[in-house]
């Protein structure tokens, strides 16, 4: 299974939820398919899922995806346990896991090329609604599943090294420019001020 | 710390418009906790990590939360990876409170706390981050209030650091002291 049929299988599907994405190829992929104003580029190693979830515990109304990598989640394992302490029911996790570092050059493997799962560690973190799956078919009904069901889920899409995306065009924006089009989007449809007005 | 000025610390949060805080919690300052939760206008998220703390913090600001991180000064160091990468990356506001542990004055100080305490100001400072030191609740809420707003002004995480004397938290007695240093 390749990481891209995954999120073409997702992107369709999304309307007003808010999009954290994680780094290197999950990155170039998604913004290559999605132009989705709440899509929120994190593209720093550990972060993008406690964004995600800091996002979600802030606003139950709005259903936040999180995009994440193997490498990535393995940099803040921690997190597992806030989100299985919590469960915030609006957040919905796909980890695409490689088992590579990919963005080494080298392809080192990470842990879950060895002996770490991390569906069972999501798991015993205490998140209820856990899956592992290995081809497209299976990934689509537990992608259907999280927007038709309550309730936090946390899934781990164990796909090939999608070496790939590395040719795919690069964005342009940086940091700050993902972080205001993104809170606009917010301002916008939630009807708030996210950052005061300048004196 | 006494009680009265943990009901005004979490008072003088209130009225700077924080609504969301995240934290690990430690000994000193752990009187505004139960203040912090127990109070609807806050989400209070507890971690066992001070760099999710911080990242879920991130997160919160990102939809409009008025944002504030509890640690002590280990956990800061601790945090200090979010803190640059996400915090200061994206210029984000976090107020950051921090218990001074290893403060000259914080009469639980040991082998444990010396280094981060010697060492907290000079990495705020290294960060470029604003700060300031409270010894006690002297003009406690306007001084909170000052730094959470500079933190939205600025997008910048800005630091309270909450000296031994603000805390009082009860260490080994003079005289154990005393005795352990002769013994």
């Amino acid at each position: 299974m390749e990481r891209i049929d995954c999120l073409k299988l997702l992107a369709p599907m999304i309307t007003d939820e808010l999009v954290c994405i994680g780094i290197a190829g999950v990155n170039w992929e998604w913004r290559y398919l999605s132009k989705h104003e709440g899509n929120m580029t994190v593209g720093t190693l550990g972060h993008t899922l406690a964004v995600g979830t800091g996002m979600a515990l802030s606003l139950p109304n709005r259903r936040v995806i999180v995009l994440e990598s193997d490498g990535s989640s393995l940099a803040d394992l921690p997190v597992l346990t806030t989100i299985g302490t919590y469960r915030p029911p609006n957040l919905k996790v796909f980890v695409f896991d490689n088992e590579l570092y990919s963005g080494s050059r080298i392809s080192d493997p990470t842990a879950t090329a060895h002996n770490t799962d991390l569906e069972r560690m999501a798991a015993g973190a205490g998140i209820p609604a856990t899956a592992t799956v290995r081809d497209v078919e299976s990934f689509g009904v537990q992608a259907r599943a999280a927007f038709a069901e309550p309730g936090v889920r946390y899934v781990v899409a164990k796909v090939g090294e999608g070496a790939a995306a590395r040719k795919l065009p690069r964005p342009r924006i940086d940091y700050l420019e993902t972080k205001y089009r993104f809170v606009r989007y917010i301002e916008r449809t939630e009807g708030i001020t996210v950052f005061p007005e300048q004196r | 710390m006494t009680p009265e000025l943990a009901q005004r610390l979490v008072a003088g949060l209130k009225d700077a418009g924080i609504n969301f805080v995240s934290y690990l919690p430690e000994s000193r300052l752990s009187d505004i906790i139960p203040l912090i939760r127990d109070d609807p206008d806050f989400t209070m998220i507890s971690t066992c990590h001070e760099g999710t703390a911080v990242t879920l913090a991130c997160g919160a600001a990102l939809v409009g939360k008025r944002t504030a991180v509890y640690c002590e000064a280990t956990g800061f160091v601790q945090a200090m990876y979010n803190l640059q990468s996400m915090a200061m990356q994206f210029g984000l506001p976090v107020l950051f409170l921090i218990s001074y542990t290893g403060s000259p004055g914080d009469k639980a100080n040991s082998l444990s706390f010396s280094l981060w305490g010697r060492l907290l100001e000079a990495q705020i400072r290294t960060l470029g981050l604003q700060y300031r030191v409270l010894e006690d609740g002297h003009d406690l809420e306007t001084r909170v209030s000052d730094m959470a707003w500079a933190a939205q002004f600025s997008k910048m995480p800005t630091c309270l650091l909450f000296t031994g004397e603000f805390t009082s938290f009860p260490g080994m007695l003079r005289r154990d002291r005393n005795t352990n240093a002769t013994s």
